[in-house]
């Protein structure tokens, strides 16, 4: 196998099942329970999660009901997320919600598989759901100017916080 | 297949310039003529063209044209705050991961070395 066909299968497929889910894919080269690790150890966890920035894992209690919360240090801001397990299957499956402090009750269900791809390989499955928001949506039609309003001020606030 | 995150993608360019979230803000108000808009906003009616293009194909505005006059208003896809967060988580998502498989061949490395 050539070295760029090699970086292609490593790279993440993005899909969409649905227009409420975002699927990603992508094949690691390390044994299915040493990715598992890396998910649910908290020091192992704190060398990935933050995507290079410092991150602080203030809970990780990988059983069902048990509580996350890290908190990533950026160089534009502090952003806490946190959620619960409502699945744990040890090496193969992680059920959880997701939900980042600037958008409140705006959950999101995570749900990860890790399967086996070869000797040493493992394939990450994560499928995002997202709750759509109609009421919202319609809501946002009849009082335009004031919702438009708020999402400037929201859509700034990202920009200008998560860069 | 649902092509919501490249809508994302599109929408997400599009507000990303300030002018162009200035005539969706004004548009937000009332409708709005191409020449109103470049009076409103300083510009050329080219340059105000430009921007109303970007937005009319990520159908945050649609326009009209009655004989001489093009008139803009807001378009099917309402900008939502939700909309720009998914965006952002999904990018999240991926930078996470691609911090993962560094991560995992690093220490795969330091323990093949040890």
């Amino acid at each position: 196998m050539s070295a760029a066909v090699k970086d292609a299968t490593r790279k993440a497929t993005v899909t969409t099942p649905s227009d409420r889910e975002i699927r990603i894919e992508r094949v690691f080269d390390a044994p299915r329970d040493r990715v598992w690790q890396a998910f649910t150890d908290p020091k192992l966890v704190a060398q990935w999660w933050g995507r290079g920035n410092k991150l602080v894992i203030e809970r990780l209690e990988v059983e069902k009901g048990g509580h996350w919360r890290f908190v990533e240090h950026g160089p534009e801001g502090v952003h806490g997320f946190e959620g619960r397990y409502r699945e744990v299957t040890p090496t193969t499956r992680l059920v959880h919600t997701f939900e980042w402090d600037g958008m409140p009750a705006h959950v999101i269900i995570e749900t990860v598989t890790f399967e086996d791809a070869g000797p040493g390989r493992t394939k990450v499955v994560n499928v995002s759901l997202f709750h759509t928001t109609e009421e919202r949506d319609g809501m946002l039609q009849s009082g335009m100017e004031g919702g438009l309003n708020e999402s400037y001020a929201a859509l700034d606030r990202l920009l200008a916080t998560m860069g | 297949m649902v092509q919501y995150p490249v809508h994302l993608d599109t929408t997400f360019a599009a507000l990303s310039d300030g002018t162009r979230r200035g005539i969706l803000e004004r548009l937000g108000r009332e409708r709005a003529s191409i020449s109103d808009l470049a009076a409103r906003f300083g510009m050329t009616l080219t340059g105000i063209k430009k921007h109303v293009r970007i937005l009319e194909d990520a159908k945050l505005v649609t326009t009209e044209k009655v004989g001489r006059v093009r008139t803009c208003s807001l378009g099917p896809r309402r900008l939502e705050d939700e909309r720009v967060w998914i965006a952002k988580y999904q990018q999240m998502l991926e930078e996470r991961y691609d911090r993962l498989d560094e991560f995992l061949r690093r220490t795969q490395q330091e323990r093949t070395d040890s």
